[in-house]
């Protein structure tokens, strides 16, 4: 039983996580957006593009750190 | 006539994402049931789309009707931008030629190796064959009923154009595997997984924003210039690892 939960569980980890850092950093930019969601109502209209821009971000940071480390590997 | 259309169109990111889930699918399938026989995978995958229409039909019910919209909207943009940044890494570190595309036929040669090494008894019922298909055909529809939930939870109605979609995706894909019995290498996978990451990015943004009280002007206006950001950030991360891996393909980093 534990052995199939265990299962169920990674196949649902892979689904959402390639990478860790990744996922952390999606869940903190939406952390922030709703923590300047909360204090500022009158931030309602801007608080996507806030999102928006801290998930570009973390793409490129994510994309050029995934590119060093291939190519420390390949050095 | 506007009805269908509407749906149709609703339906779409649901059809693409989906497809490109099947086509993998199938891969396996056609792998086993042409070198170990048909009736074990068909009842394995058969089996494992009664566990999945089980969980769509618990999930998908219990998140459009009982679950307060607010709290709908972040759970699913959260979960949506976690699926597609996953896709869209992946997808782009392909492009800049870090890890192997993706390559249909590949894998059915590799997996018709294994199949052909492992043996069979022709009087066995062929159970390896059988959790083979079941255990792919779950794997690939769990990605799709996320699929269907992602896109559909907003409203019966976006569930009924993301089922749809998911639905004529399936029937396309296994008609056309029925058809030639090989793997469906002429769809342009690397290009849709690429696309629909670059979708699953945007909803999620939405999603997440109307979740935590945020508002789009337009509103689902809104998903176009959101859209077009994903790709123009997609278009830099590329053109940026080509600037610091020049190389490429030729780089062999599996786990960057």
């Amino acid at each position: 039983m534990s052995s199939l939960l265990r299962a169920i569980w990674d196949n649902t980890y892979g689904l959402l996580v390639d990478d860790g850092r990744l996922a952390v950093g999606a869940l903190a930019a939406i952390a922030v957006s709703w923590i300047i969601a909360v204090a500022s109502p009158s931030a309602q209209e801007i608080v996507g593009w806030v999102l928006l821009a801290l998930v570009v971000a973390l793409v490129l940071a994510n994309i050029y750190a995934a590119g060093l480390n291939a190519r420390r590997r390949a050095s | 006539m506007e009805g269908t259309l509407a749906l149709a169109i609703a339906a779409t990111p649901s059809f693409i994402a989906s497809s490109v889930e099947f086509v993998e699918a199938t891969t396996i399938v056609l792998a086993v049931g042409m070198t170990r026989g048909w009736r074990a995978p068909l009842i394995g995958a058969f089996l494992a789309v009664l566990t999945l229409a089980a969980i769509v039909a618990v999930l998908g019910v219990t998140l459009v009707t009982v679950v307060p919209e607010h709290v709908l909207q972040l759970l699913v943009g959260t979960l949506l931008l976690l699926f597609g940044l996953r896709w869209l890494r992946k997808a782009l570190l392909r492009f800049a030629g870090i890890i192997a595309l993706h390559d249909e036929e590949l894998i059915y040669q590799r997996e018709v190796r294994e199949l052909r090494a492992q043996g069979l008894r022709k009087t066995d019922f062929d159970s390896i064959g059988m959790l083979i298909a079941y255990k792919t055909v779950l794997l690939e529809g769990t990605e799709v009923a996320f699929i269907v939930i992602a896109f559909g939870a907003a409203s019966v109605a976006e569930m009924t154009a993301a089922i749809s979609g998911a639905l004529a995706a399936g029937v396309i894909v296994v008609a056309f595997a029925a058809l030639l019995r090989h793997p469906l290498t002429m769809v342009p996978e690397n290009w849709m997984k690429f696309v629909v990451g670059a979708m699953l990015v945007t909803f999620g943004v939405f999603w997440a924003t109307e979740g935590i009280g945020g508002e789009w002007p337009g509103d689902a206006v809104a998903l176009f210039p959101i859209f077009a950001v994903v790709l123009a950030t997609s278009w830099t991360a590329v053109r940026l690892l080509r600037v610091v891996l020049p190389g490429g393909a030729r780089v062999e980093a599996r786990n960057v």
